[in-house]
């Protein structure tokens, strides 16, 4: 890259011709993690969509405190948004968020399922499959099902399907029973997840 | 106040411990040696990061925490389990909404001072 030259955009990796959204569930001490995940993520050249099990009232916080660490944009996930390129759409509480046809927002449905509201399944099973899409689940930290049916159905569809590691300090049975169950192509710690996403979405390079 | 941590806890030494280490870092720290002892705290207007304990005479620690929602007053607090129980027992993922994390007794202090710092910054 020489000086003057103009913004353009690297994406490593195969799949080069797919549209790629990026659904991540996470529970309990899912938030450090995140924080790790996104400190200083570069703006990446597709969507992520974030379940975070949470109460209501700290939805604006933790998206207040992500922003803070990364180019993306980020926000919570409004009904009928349609997914754009670079934006972390946080999931509100107390609503369930599905993808229409893998690129629109609805939030609908507000009973609990797997005891919580929004669930990780009913996001990721909400994706459909489409052969111009390559999807990718990833699990964080937690406890319950809640996750574990949506990334095997991701990894049915023929996504990518990432869990953390197991760490002493944490709580994993989500991403460790998601694991047992066959569903998961890639166990990584934290740094790693965040290299995988920006190896599968790419991001901008800008000039000096 | 934002700074404010609460711990919830029957055994008086693992109230002063963490107690100590909470106030050696700058923040504010009230403790409570029953679930009912929280919760009154709360209804009194209690804002902040809870730290509580499972294993309590009286109310336990799940007990204590589906009271808060039932009632509808943790609004402007978090919760955070602080326990030496290894793993949690099922009726954890009925109030996973509800808990952001389960820290495990004994811990390594600095980590623990950076986590409750961090959970109090989404309050």
């Amino acid at each position: 890259m020489q000086s003057g030259d103009r913004v353009s955009h690297f994406q490593a990796g195969v799949f080069m011709d797919k549209r790629k959204i990026v659904i991540i569930g996470s529970s309990g001490a899912g938030l450090p993690i995140l924080k790790t995940i996104f400190e200083n993520m570069p703006r990446l050249q597709g969507p992520i969509v974030l379940i975070q099990h949470m109460p209501i009232y700290v939805n604006q916080t933790v998206c207040d405190n992500l922003a803070a660490k990364t180019e993306m944009t980020v926000k919570i996930a409004e009904l009928d948004e349609r997914l754009q390129s670079g934006v972390l759409y946080v999931a509100p509480s107390e609503i369930h968020l599905k993808l229409v046809q893998n690129h629109q927002i609805r939030l609908a449905g507000r009973e609990k399922v797997n005891f919580v509201c929004p669930s990780i399944d009913v996001a990721m099973m909400s994706v459909v499959k489409e052969p111009s899409i390559l999807p990718m689940g990833i699990l964080l930290s937690g406890i319950g099902d809640d996750g574990i049916k949506g990334i095997g159905h991701i990894k049915r569809i023929g996504g990518i399907t990432i869990a953390l590691e197991k760490n002493p300090d944490i709580i994993t049975n989500m991403a460790d029973e998601a694991f047992a169950a066959g569903y998961v192509d890639w166990v990584l710690n934290p740094d790693e997840i965040r290299n995988k996403l920006m190896a599968h979405l790419g991001w901008e390079i800008k000039n000096r | 106040m934002k700074d404010t941590v609460m711990i919830v806890d029957d055994d008086p030494m693992a109230q002063v411990t963490v107690k100590r280490i909470l106030e050696s870092a700058g923040l504010k720290v009230t403790t409570v040696d029953s679930g009912e002892a929280c919760i009154r705290e709360v209804e009194k207007g209690f804002n902040g990061l809870i730290l509580m304990d499972i294993m309590m005479p009286g109310m336990d620690g799940w007990e204590t925490i589906q009271s808060l929602v039932d009632r509808g007053i943790m609004k402007g607090s978090i919760i955070c389990m602080l326990t030496g129980k290894e793993s949690p027992d099922d009726r954890m993922k009925m109030l996973k909404e509800y808990i952001l994390d389960y820290i495990r007794k004994p811990f390594d202090q600095k980590k623990f001072v950076r986590l409750v710092k961090e959970y109090l910054s989404y309050l």
